[in-house]
């Protein structure tokens, strides 16, 4: 069996009054791609935005239950956020890129952690950019905007500066949903190849793109996780017949 | 008469109306621009910027003093302004995001806004000028401040609202402190505005009168000491224009037409500024 990165158990979570998330029980197992999908409003995505704590942001959210990571609850009062948040990375719908240079934006994170010498940020930044295979197209303008680059290329820029830190889990949040057929492929290509270094969750309302790229599915409905497995098991005999009806297109 | 007709007599009076409205806005505005810059050029001479007044009734000397003085309230004024406005500015739009303190101090801000100067004027001169028993340049400075206040507030708001929620979220997945996404992140972002912002809000106050005439008063000799009285163009300019002299009045008209030039530049300066930020 695989090595567990991290174990999702009983988690709860609460928007207020709102019961977002039931009892989830969930592994993700290292250096593997686990893909979250399910009908809008499922909780797919609050789920994603647990593990780097996201919902801190904003009053009123409360979990119950544990996420272990590194053998610690990550849901724990004494759990540094900062430092949780370099372990694990996040990457978003849209792209993000902040209003600075390519290289900046790259170095952003690293400046965080107190890196100051430019020769280690040159290195990491390089490093960074090869790894989201963006370097090539950059390289020769990594003084220009962020801005300037095309909505495939911020989102790739935008997983090279989560990639710079070097975490250990990377989280997609639907991140091609704003993106052409060709930097989706780009990005899917990528995933597959991250998977390497780093452990992924990624959301996706795509089943095709779940099928694809990932090792592992979740699907949840109404707040609860209906059937998690591996990829080709669920998309080809799911043990549950709600599973069975979202797949093949019967509602969602 | 048929239909079509009635139509064209009702577009016709419309159009002719609307611009006649904005003939007659125009005319004023060119009247008064042009009557400034013909009488103001005449007045013009190097003497007007390196010499101080001369004693009443006699030819020559400069506004020296008015000059310096004019810099130096308006300097104080947006050291003191700006960082107060920007910052309760950052405090609505970021900390107080969505509470209702915030929205109220928005809509004071608002009114703020719009509060006759003069109000402002005598407010600090029972705050800074009675105590102390005399004018002084400092009281100025706060009375141009507290009007900068609210306009640098509420576009530091505006502006930092623009910036989209999810760049605040893409900084704190990093591992941000919220304090170092606001001044890395947010504020770069908004840069551009805020700084058209402050450029408005000085353009805004470089020709206030009322508010100094109870504050910071004039002087009619040279100073730095803002402890005491300070000349300023405005007021130079209603006591010159009040006054019996000719060349008084030549004088006040220069000045009007340096004061005028100085705030067309910073508003164009500041129009600039956001086409270059939005238009693109």
């Amino acid at each position: 069996m695989e090595e567990k990165e991290i174990e999702v158990k009983e988690l709860n979570f609460y928007y207020g009054q709102v019961h977002a998330l039931k009892n989830i029980n969930l592994p993700v197992y290292k250096h593997m791609v686990t893909a979250l999908i399910g009908p809008s409003g499922c909780g797919k995505t609050t789920l994603l935005r647990c593990f780097n704590r996201m919902h801190d942001l904003y009053p009123g959210n409360r979990y119950t239950g544990e996420i272990i990571f590194k053998e610690k609850n990550i849901l724990g009062d004494d759990i540094d956020l900062i430092d949780l948040r370099s372990r694990i990375g996040m990457v978003f719908q849209k792209p993000t890129p902040f209003p600075m240079s390519i290289f900046d934006n790259i170095a952003y994170g690293l400046k965080l952690r107190g890196i100051k010498k430019r020769s280690e940020l040159s290195e990491r930044v390089e490093r960074a950019l090869r790894h989201a295979a963006l370097w090539d197209e950059v390289k020769d303008k990594l003084n220009e905007s962020a801005y300037a680059l095309s909505g495939g290329q911020q989102q790739r820029l935008v997983i090279a500066r989560a990639l710079a830190v070097e975490p250990e889990v990377l989280l997609f949040d639907e991140p091609t949903s704003a993106l052409d057929p060709i930097s989706t492929a780009k990005i899917e290509e990528l995933a597959v190849q991250l998977k390497e270094e780093v452990t992924i969750i990624i959301v996706t309302h795509n089943m095709q793109q779940a099928a694809r790229i990932s090792d592992w599915t979740g699907f949840l409905m109404l707040g609860e996780l209906i059937e998690f497995d591996r990829t080709d098991k669920i998309f080809t005999s799911p043990s549950q017949k709600l599973t069975e009806d979202y797949i093949t297109g019967r509602f969602g | 008469m048929n239909i079509e007709k009635k139509r064209r007599i009702k577009n016709l009076a419309a159009l002719t109306l609307s611009s006649l409205a904005a003939l007659s806005g125009l005319f004023w505005l060119v009247f008064i621009l042009g009557d400034v810059l013909v009488h103001g050029i005449r007045g013009l001479s190097i003497d007007l910027f390196l010499k101080d007044p001369a004693p009443p009734g006699i030819e020559g000397g400069g506004l020296r003093n008015a000059f310096v003085g004019q810099l130096l309230i308006t300097g104080m004024a947006t050291l003191i302004g700006v960082p107060l406005g920007v910052l309760g500015g950052t405090f609505l739009a970021e900390y107080a995001r969505g509470r209702r303190i915030s929205r109220l101090i928005s809509i004071v801000s608002d009114i703020m806004v719009s509060v006759p100067s003069i109000v402002v004027g005598t407010f600090v001169y029972a705050i800074m000028v009675k105590p102390l028993g005399h004018f002084n340049g400092w009281a100025g400075a706060v009375a141009l401040a507290i009007i900068m206040i609210p306009v640098v507030l509420r576009t530091t708001e505006d502006m930092l609202s623009m910036v989209p929620w999810t760049l605040r979220e893409a900084a704190f997945a990093l591992g941000a402190p919220y304090y170092k996404v606001i001044i890395q992140v947010v504020y770069r972002g908004a840069a551009t505005g805020i700084l058209t912002g402050i450029l408005l809000s000085i353009a805004r106050v470089a020709g206030e009168t009322a508010p100094l005439l109870f504050t910071s008063f004039n002087n009619s000799f040279f100073s730095w000491n803002m402890n005491e009285p300070v000349a300023s163009l405005t007021v130079t300019i209603f006591q010159y224009a009040m006054g019996p002299y000719d060349s008084w009045h030549a004088q006040a008209w220069a000045a009007s037409l340096v004061i005028t030039v100085f705030i067309l530049f910073i508003t164009v300066l500041g129009r600039l500024l956001l086409r270059w930020r939005f238009g693109k």
